[in-house]
């Protein structure tokens, strides 16, 4: 899956301000953000909030939270409290290396 | 009940308990590292100096890595693990309690191979059987200990848990690579001949280890043959010193590998040289790389990445590299200075971990 952004009533405009947020979100192992990883399945505005769902690499990284801390505080820029910041972590469907940015993939040689 | 408990350990203070035994069994297990090689040291952890593999192995990486996988895991029950092996650690170290440690690293591996097939359960894939298979390794070393009697039997199991769990945990990054043909069939060859050493040195008490070496030598050819790491020291900052931690790390497992077998024979400190080319410039490098991401994920501190984790890094390449020359010229003095810069470098990589918490408590202030 390629990050289909099916949500309820966003503009492009507004999930390309977040991705272009989310890019801040550096994997230190990787070294590229969660975005060019392809960790982000979906981005949808709610009435009160924005609602982010996205995966990890591993099931067994214990870096969940610290990664949905990451996310949140980055979104605050423009999702401001008492304004919802949720996230999902989902494996369905487990990541694959498809999933990543072009920029990316250049990158690790593909 | 449960999401009071969930949420409490959802909590990183309470999240420290895990880690204060490992921490004990860290700082036992170096003084009693010291003691082997003859430094003066106290009659308390002389008469603990030959439990030091042990206290390093289940006590000290067999609790934090349980820790780890329990955060992952979000649930309350993987925590059972960590708190097993720290008990374990802590009837090690009260030395009348000594029978108790092989009952409680062997509950605390069979609660840690549940949670790994809770992985694999959520996550299928190779990577996710291979930390399973390490941990049925751990599982497997404790459980003979507990029957035979002899703590040695369980030594080989538990390097081999730690070098298959870093193992599995490369094999899911060379996926940001393209595929290369065999790459994965290879592992899996590899890790079966791990698997089939370990059982061979296990048999033995730890002694026969030529089998087990080469295993060992060829998983760190693939390692550094496929491992991003090539790709990723290219990327300054944290990413950099990762990929160094790891390239160095695997230089030296090729080396300890070589050394477990009777294939060059060295000096008197060949042993010596050789399991601690694995166990620290391979596992500990592993652990100084990726303390400054998996640390504040598990505690839910920030730890600002500087270049100053550089310097246990250099500290242990040093001292492994002395303990090394020591080998080849059965030089008791140099082997027992190399054990005193690793010490030190282990000292300093928690002195760069508590200087870049405050910083990161003070950026935060700020």
């Amino acid at each position: 899956m390629k990050h289909s952004f099916t949500s309820h009533h966003e503009t492009p405009t507004d999930v390309a301000e977040i991705m272009q947020l989310l890019k801040s979100v550096i994997d230190p192992e990787a070294g590229i953000s969660i975005v060019d990883m392809g960790l982000i399945y979906e981005v949808a505005l709610l009435d009160n909030g924005v609602y982010i769902k996205m995966t990890m690499t591993s099931a067994a990284c214990p870096m969940g939270d610290l990664l949905m801390e990451e996310i949140t505080h980055c979104l605050r820029q423009k999702f401001p409290a008492p304004q919802a910041i949720e996230i999902d972590i989902s494996f369905d469907p487990p990541w694959t290396p498809a999933m990543m940015s072009e920029s990316a993939r250049t990158q690790f040689g593909w | 009940m449960i999401q009071v408990v969930t949420g409490m350990l959802a909590r990183p203070i309470f999240r420290l308990p895990f880690l204060l035994p490992a921490m004990l069994c860290l700082v036992a297990g170096v003084l009693t590292g010291l003691a082997r090689m003859g430094v003066h040291t106290t009659d308390f952890i002389l008469e603990r100096s030959v439990l030091h593999s042990t206290l390093m192995i289940s006590g000290f990486f067999g609790t934090v890595i349980g820790l780890e996988r329990a955060v992952a895991s979000q649930r309350i029950w993987p925590y059972l693990a960590p708190l097993l092996s720290g008990l374990g650690g802590l009837a090690l170290i009260n030395a009348q309690t000594l029978f108790l440690a092989p009952v409680f690293f062997t509950t605390a591996a069979t609660v840690f191979v549940l949670a790994s097939v809770q992985v694999i359960v959520k996550q299928p894939a190779l990577h996710t059987a291979s930390l399973l298979v390490a941990a049925l390794l751990w599982l497997t070393g404790n459980g003979l200990w507990l029957v035979d009697g002899n703590a040695w039997t369980a030594i080989p199991f538990g390097l081999s848990f730690l070098v298959l769990t870093i193992a599995g945990e490369r094999l899911e990054l060379t996926r940001f690579l393209p595929p290369r043909p065999g790459s994965r069939w290879l592992f899996v060859l590899i890790t079966l001949f791990v698997i089939g050493a370990t059982i061979r040195s296990g048999n033995t008490a730890f002694m026969q280890n030529t089998e087990l070496g080469i295993a060992y030598a060829a998983l760190a050819l693939w390692l550094i043959i496929y491992d991003i790491a090539r790709k990723t020291v290219r990327t300054p900052g944290i990413t950099r010193f990762v990929a160094i931690c790891l390239l160095s790390g695997y230089l030296w497992l090729l080396v300890g590998g070589l050394l477990s077998t009777d294939l060059w024979p060295l000096g008197a400190y060949q042993r010596d040289a050789s399991i601690h080319a694995i166990a620290l410039g391979f596992i500990f490098a592993m652990v100084i790389g990726h303390a400054p991401i998996i640390f504040p994920a598990v505690m839910r501190v920030a730890i600002p990445f500087s270049t100053i984790f550089y310097l246990p890094l250099a500290l242990i390449q040093m001292g492994v590299a002395l303990r090394l020359l020591a080998a080849v010229q059965s030089h008791t003095v140099l082997r027992e200075v190399g054990g005193i810069i690793n010490a030190l470098a282990i000292l300093s990589f928690f002195l760069c971990l508590v200087t870049q918490v405050l910083r990161g408590f003070k950026r935060h202030q700020h």
